[in-house]
């Protein structure tokens, strides 16, 4: 906006100010023109005062200046100082405002200023400090139709204009407008022959309340509340990678469903953490506060992020609660707000002790965070959690049932005798999560396919140049090196690509165990050579056949009773196929633990065993005379069921069904979606007033606290967020409550009634209606902060629903609609223009919520501005339904924003943004003729047409226009369409080539079976219809 | 309706709307050969804010050239012979003080004097030092001024570019393009004031990142955005009709939509509507004209040998320079040319050659075609990033390699044309361009500098946001360098 609109709007407010009889006031005439002429010199900010003279207050203005003389003398034209400088020449050296300031007085505002100290020169505080008082609601004559009491404080200031409220618009427009307003989508065919044909009174209150019920209704109220979050996809500075977030977008959305109460909205979002035992949503909700900017900048410095965020965090609140600007605060006092540097800094000691970290890592996610399961999910883990229950019941079952005998309890006892104690054979051990180096999953070979040595299936591994190899460190119980142990392995080299060395490789603390068979420069850089990292067990075993290797345990550096949690087969270049690996010993079956339940527990007893549950675990450490008969049952069928060698052919493969739920659950809790939230540290950082706003130069220390001009905060030890939230929300306190209902009300009406929506300080606008606002924030307050009921006031009211055409006289006098002597009709925003396009058309996919999506982008958005290596520098859309989401739901990064958004004035969410502007260029109009998402609705759109609409040509183009503009096309429409369906299906039929390539823009295929050409043709004159201007407002 | 009540009540809403209209991303090439078609009627689509200029303008148009991630002023420009000294050793503490250096060199055990491997020599009448790495821009080093001293607060790329292209290092402010462009207008109807040139994908180059703040409005209204012509896919977004759409039956579609509108239009009365009857006329004009406008094939010979061989290639430094002259050519206010990959922290003698390889030639073709066709006189050229580099070595010392890391205290930008002495030098560095011995730049003085140029009085210069007048050369007091003025 600029100068001579601002001037323009106030002078609209407060025309006929001068008249005579009328009595001055010093917040709606004399604020506005001093707080922009004066009070940057002779305002709040003491260290920028000059002649020690303040003007914004009436003991300031009244007394002595430095100079001795006194600016004001109520009453007194001739002794008050200040009008004699005020009205020196232009080139005067006392003239004020000085000529450097570049600062002029009007003749008219000198006059304003005169007349004001003439009746009195009485001070008011700033309206916007005042608490809100309900007005009385005004009555008017007969005839005027007021719906709600907003109208009659509306249509009394119109009487005053002279001007009278436009008839109420026709009953599709209506529908069309409300629509959209509450869903941000046009009404369907039906929904507007459902309201045609309802001739109840309160059929439009009906039709309302539906909307108000439509889940649309909270992704449309989340938009700008979105904006003024600044959320977005990225983490914004520097590599803008993409972060995890979108809970909290979702968040929102449910809270306008829900209709979760204003005042609880407020204190979820800026204190959810503090609430006594948070929920998780609550959590999610505090991400309103972390969805600021934040670097992981190579270089940067701790401090001075710490600080950023908390200035941007406090300057944010501000702004969104309280409509101030707090900005400049951070730097020195408030030239005209009462608002102190150090006031400043008591408002951002509340936000300087969160525990997130300085630097974002451009991780996915930076702590604090909460990790949510999605429905679906939640639905996964009970069904797992079941499956696993069963299966462990089955395996308690087999385990009572399996034969065992104790070797140590045979009499006499077994001989001692060489053993084998198997590794791998016929599978990787239970549990373990094998991985491929070259991706994918393990390949079995059975017999009837390859080689295979032993059992019934040999494990290939090859690779074209290169290592490769099959490997598990987690999952599997760990293997017990036995006495004087020597592995034994089968292998079979593919004589066609005979490896050049092959590898088995133990993990016991980390891969540090190895034998190599094979040339012993092969797989290069592995372990320190000759030791046990590397060591070379022999030449290559010839190809061709099976070939048995052995290798003491010894040489790989590894020693009886060492605990393997990993394995690895590993070859370079060629092909092999592995079998049979195990341990040869000397064993002893009475004593060995992995066969004898007497050995495993005494080899337990006394100390921890890792890999246990806990409770198994506490048991077998226990002394055996203090366990518990059943603690022993419970060890044994844990024995069985998961240790003992000679059980497990018939326990195991229960066993692997356990895990592999455990597994899948584990997977499951992993990819549960995360998002930031806030959280405090233990201990509070100290804060300090910022001098000149520098982060490496504290000055005065501060404490929590809230501008002196407000309520005060409880008395408290400590105060936290929590408090200051419910501060916002008390019942006294004189902006949280107007600035909510002026932004809600900018959302219907497009202008707020204060226009500045950001800035209800003495630098913004004052209300165009005063009275409206306080009984409007009254009332909201009073119903229990009631966002829906609010909203359903706005639009059921007679303003709401008047006409939107006017004569060129109201044009001309009122542009910006703020009197409402006529409906509201706004260009649709940046989203709503997509979603129009894609629901008319039948291709939008009503999904909510989730990760952001990626639709079609033109090529080179991203990548000319994105940092090489960050995640988003290559942009690939997404494929399917993906494309055809709410734009509510488009990945948003933030350096460098979806162009369908930017064309449109939709923010890059870099920073807070309270209101949008609308404006109109030629770039808007080739996205929506080209952008490959409108030429392919408009071709959906003409399928349906050509299905849906009968068979006329008329017929068609009536049911297009009731499909996107809620209306059939007029008398004098219908022949200029028609007209242009019969050029271009004529110039089609002569291009059939052109028809086919036309109609096949984006990823959905044109529907079989309808006759190209004229596919052709509808899908142009589809394109002309969603390219009306009627069509991207809301008339 | 009335037609000359019907004019009135447009230009009523226009100007409320601050001449919203066709100056939103007005980009529509109408008469574009060669000379502006600001209209002869005398209207013009985007004008001037009244009272501007301040004062007569010595440029009429600014290209700003914007070297992102910081070129190394003591391999370009900042000679210092006597470092061949102090080779590997370390940077004298009374040198650096208590200064603050990023955490990337912080933590290295010694911060080695790296002296530049390149030769450098005088050049011109005024006996400039330029390096090796520059033949072309040495060749007009007497239309250029030298500042060495300028200075910037921010150590880091994200905050440094958005400080040193809107006034602040924390994103939300409007851009220098967008200032001019809101101050001043364009000479054109049928062009933007404000354009930006992206460049290609760097493949070889590291890519320090850009941000579309960098060009951004941010508070003033959206229309000044710059308009990004663009180095590879359509020139403009959206340009081209979809395949098996005819240019003919584009227009009947637009014929039938401007009746749709215009009826629309009588029965509402809405303004707005009559704008956007023009801005589908103007886009449509728009798809025969802009390719004519990137297409450089029809420049001559000459011309195109001056900027080599690359000028051909859409996206790429040459291109964009040549694309600065034809804009500036057809009334454009501002071009905004921007080139990535001056972040060497490692390798810095073999990058830094590819990039002064990528756009040396470009630049000084710029300078002399300019100067060719008379438009140097009133077109102010700006070339510079966002913060210089280290004498210290970042990582390893070696005869023929070194990196350097950021250096804000002190870096090199130059200016040339409307209104600037060529041959000029301001300002001195200590022996190790480290520390500033005379005459700082802090970038507001730049600024200040650039808008005295274009003809205002920055301090006068002023949009209200966030409860204040916000200016571009921030709040304390920031000056013009006079000394460097014609």
């Amino acid at each position: 906006m600029d100068r001579s609109h601002l001037i323009a709007a106030s002078f609209l407010i407060v025309s006929g100010a001068l008249r005579a009889e009328e009595r001055l006031s010093f917040n709606r005439d004399i604020r506005p023109i001093m707080s922009d002429k004066c009070f940057s010199c002779h305002g709040l900010d003491a260290k920028h005062r000059k002649g020690e003279l303040r003007l914004d207050t009436p003991e300031g203005a009244y007394g002595k200046a430095e100079s001795g003389k006194v600016a004001i003398v109520p009453g007194k034209i001739a002794e008050s100082e200040l009008l004699k400088r005020i009205n020196l020449a232009a080139d005067d050296d006392d003239v004020m405002p000085p000529v450097k300031s570049h600062k002029t007085l009007s003749a008219a505002e000198k006059a304003t200023i005169q007349k004001w100290i003439e009746q009195g020169a009485s001070y008011q505080k700033h309206w916007a400090f005042e608490t809100p008082v309900k007005a009385e609601i005004p009555t008017l004559p007969p005839g005027i139709p007021v719906r709600q009491p907003m109208d009659a404080f509306l249509f009394q200031k119109l009487q005053k204009e002279g001007l009278t409220p436009q008839p109420e618009t026709d009953k599709e427009s209506l529908l069309r407008r409300v629509t959209l307003t509450l869903t941000g989508f046009p009404p369907t065919i039906a929904e507007i022959d459902a309201y045609l044909a309802d001739a109840a009174p309160d059929a439009y209150e009906k039709a309302v309340d539906r909307l108000l019920a439509s889940p649309a209704y909270g992704e449309q109220m989340a938009r700008p509340w979105l904006d003024v979050a600044r959320y977005g996809d990225t983490h914004g500075l520097h590599l803008d990678n993409e972060r995890s977030m979108w809970l909290y977008r979702d968040w929102v959305v449910g809270a306008f469903n829900r209709n979760l109460p204003f005042n609880q909205f407020t204190v979820e979002q800026i204190a959810g953490d503090m609430l006594p035992n948070p929920t998780p949503d609550q959590l999610v909700a505090t991400g309103f506060n972390r969805c600021n900017v934040s670097t992981s900048e190579g270089g940067a410095i701790n401090e001075e992020w710490i600080f950023r965020y908390a200035v941007d965090r406090t300057t944010t609140t501000v702004q969104t609660w309280m409509g101030l600007t707090a900005g400049c605060a951070v730097c020195h006092d408030h030239k005209f707000d009462p608002l102190t540097q150090k006031e400043f800094y008591s408002l951002y000691a509340f936000f300087n002790s969160t525990a997130d970290p300085a630097m974002d890592g451009n991780a996915l996610v930076s702590g604090p965070t909460v990790q949510v399961r999605t429905p679906e999910q939640e639905q996964k883990a009970s069904e797992l959690d079941k499956q696993r229950a069963e299966a462990e019941k089955r395996l308690t079952e087999a385990a009572a049932k399996v034969v065992y005998t104790d070797p140590a309890t045979i009499v006499p006892p077994p001989p001692v005798q060489e053993q084998e104690t198997v590794l791998i054979e016929d599978s990787y051990p239970v549990g373990a999560q094998v991985k491929r180096n070259s991706g994918g999953e393990p390949t079995w070979i059975n017999k009837a396919d390859g080689p295979v040595a032993r059992g019934e299936r040999s494990v290939k591994i090859s690779s074209a140049a290169g290592v490769n190899q099959d490997f598990y460190d987690t999952g599997a119980a760990p293997f017990e090196v036995p006495v004087n142990a020597r592995f034994s392995l089968s292998v079979y080299l593919d004589p066609a690509a005979p490896p050049k060395a092959i590898m088995l490789q133990c993990n016991r603390e980390g891969w540090a165990h190895r034998a190599m068979w094979g040339d012993p420069a092969a797989i290069p850089g592995w372990g320190a050579p000759n030791t046990g990292e590397r060591f070379i067990a022999g030449p290559s075993p010839e190809a061709g056949k099976w070939v048995r290797l052995e290798v003491p345990a010894e040489k790989l550096g590894l020693n009886a009773g060492d605990k393997l949690k990993g394995l690895a087969f590993t070859l370079d270049t060629g092909t092999a196929y592995f079998d049979k690996l195990c341990f040869l010993s000397i064993g002893d079956d009475a004593h060995n633990p992995a066969k004898s339940l007497t050995a495993w527990l005494q080899a337990g007893e006394g100390k921890d065993t890792p890999g246990l549950p806990p409770e198994i675990n506490a048991a077998l450490k226990a002394k055996s005379d203090a366990r518990q008969p059943s603690q022993l049952q419970q060890l044994k069928d844990y024995y069985l069921a998961r240790v003992c060698s000679l059980t497990q052919p018939a326990l195991g493969p229960i066993t692997a069904e356990v895990e592999k739920f455990k597994n899948e659950r584990a997977a499951l809790e992993a990819s549960a979606p995360v998002t930031f939230t806030m959280k405090d540290m233990d201990k509070d950082r100290e804060s300090f007033v910022m001098i000149r706003g520098a982060y490496d130069k504290p000055g005065e220390k501060v404490t929590r606290n809230v501008p002196a001009v407000f309520p005060a905060l409880p008395q408290k030890e400590k105060l936290t967020r929590l408090d200051l939230a419910q501060w916002l929300v008390s019942d006294t306190h004189p902006l949280t409550a107007r600035v909510a209902v002026n932004r809600f009300w900018q959302q219907c009406f497009g202008v707020g009634l204060v226009k500045t929506s950001g800035d209800f300080g003495s630098q913004g606008q004052p209300p165009s209606h005063p009275e409206l606002l306080d009984f409007l924030a009254v009332t909201f307050r009073e119903s229990g902060w009631d966002v829906k009921k609010l909203m359903r006031t706005f639009v059921t009211s007679a303003a709401f629903r008047q006409s939107s055409a006017a004569s060129p006289e109201l044009w001309k006098r009122d542009p910006e609609n703020r009197l409402l002597a006529r409906g509201p009709r706004l260009r649709l925003d940046a989203e709503v223009v997509r979603d129009n396009a894609l629901f008319v058309s039948g291709l939008l996919d009503r999904t909510m919520g989730g990760r952001g999506v990626r639709p079609y982008q033109p090529p080179n958005i991203w990548e000319p501005v994105a940092y090489i290596d960050s995640n988003t520098a290559k942009y690939k859309a997404d494929e399917g339904s993906a494309l055809y989401r709410r734009s509510l739901y488009t990945f948003l990064k933030r350096t460098a924003p979806p162009p369908f958004m930017a064309n449109f004035d939709g923010p890059s969410r870099e920073q807070s943004c309270t209101v949008r502007e609308r404006s109109n260029t030629p770039m808007q109009a080739l996205q929506l003729m080209n952008d490959v998402q409108h030429v392919e609705a408009a071709r959906a759109l003409a399928q349906r047409a050509m299905t849906e609409g009968g068979d006329t040509p008329e017929s068609r183009i009536t049911f297009t226009y009731r499909t996107v503009l809620s209306r059939a096309p007029k008398a004098e429409e219908m022949p200029i369409i028609r007209a242009a369906f019969d050029e271009h299906l004529a110039a089609y039929q002569k291009a059939p080539a052109e028809a086919a390539k036309f109609i096949r823009q984006g990823a959905s295929a044109p529907k079989a079976g309808l006759p190209e050409p004229e596919l052709a043709a509808w899908t142009l004159i589809a394109n002309l219809v969603l390219n009306l201007d009627e069509t991207i407002n809301r008339n | 309706m009335d037609p000359i009540f019907q004019h009135q009540l447009l230009q009523t809403r226009r100007q409320f709307f601050g001449h919203t209209g066709l100056r939103l991303g007005g980009l529509a090439l109408a008469n574009l050969m060669g000379t502006t078609s600001q209209a002869a009627t005398g209207t013009r689509i985007q004008p001037t804010l009244p009272g501007f200029p301040h004062f007569k303008p010595k440029a009429k148009a600014l290209i700003y050239v914007h070297m992102s991630g910081g070129p190394s002023q003591l391999d370009l420009w900042d000679y210092k012979p006597d470092l061949q000294k102090y080779y590997d050793q370390e940077l004298p503490k009374s040198v650096r003080g208590d200064q603050r250096i990023t955490t990337m060199t912080s933590g290295q055990s010694k911060l080695a004097v790296a002296p530049s491997l390149f030769k450098f020599a005088q050049h011109g009448q005024c006996g400039r030092w330029v390096s090796e790495l520059l033949p072309h821009t040495a060749k007009v080093v007497d239309d250029i001024a030298l500042i060495k001293t300028v200075n910037t607060t921010a150590i880091n790329h994200d905050p440094a570019c958005t400080f040193v292209m809107t006034g602040s290092e924390i994103p939300g402010r409007a851009s220098l393009g967008s200032w001019l462009s809101y101050g001043l207008g364009s000479e054109s109807n049928d062009l933007p004031a404000f354009v930006c040139l992206t460049p290609r994908y760097p493949l070889s180059s590291n890519g320090q990142a850009l941000f579309s703040r960098m060009w951004n409005s941010g508070f003033l209204p959206t229309g000044h955005t710059g308009v990004v012509l663009r180095g590879a896919g359509d020139p403009v977004l959206y340009l081209q009709n979809p395949d098996g759409l005819a240019t003919t039956e584009r227009r009947t579609m637009l014929d039938a939509l401007g009746k749709l509108n215009q009826q629309g239009f009588n029965r509402l009365g809405d303004p707005e509507i009559q704008t956007r009857i023009s801005q589908y006329e103007m886009a449509f004009r728009m798809q025969s004209s802009v390719p004519e406008l990137v297409d450089v094939s029809k420049e001559s010979p000459a011309t195109l040998e001056l900027y080599g061989a690359e000028v051909i290639k859409s996206g790429s430094f040459a291109h964009n320079a040549l694309m600065a002259r034809r804009l500036v050519e057809r009334g454009v206010r501002v071009v905004q040319i921007m080139h990535r990959g001056w972040d060497q922290h490692g390798t810095l003698p073999r990058d830094i050659r590819n990039q002064c390889m990528d756009t040396d030639q470009g630049v000084g073709a710029l300078i002399q075609d300019l100067k060719l066709r008379g438009m140097l006189n009133d077109t102010l050229v700006i070339w510079g990033g966002e913060f210089g580099r280290t004498v210290y070595s970042q990582g390893g010392l070696s005869a023929t390699d070194y990196g350097r890391d950021h250096h804000p205290r002190n870096f090199c930008m130059w200016m040339a044309g409307g209104g600037v002495k060529g041959g000029l030098s301001i300002g001195e560095t200590d022996d190790y361009s480290y520390n500033i011995v005379d005459a700082p730049v802090p970038l507001f003085d730049l600024n200040a500098t650039i808008l005295h140029c274009m003809g205002i009085d920055h301090e006068k210069f002023t949009y209200p946001s966030q409860g204040l007048d916000m200016r571009l050369t921030g709040v304390e007091p920031a000056k013009v360098l006079k000394q460097i003025l014609a």
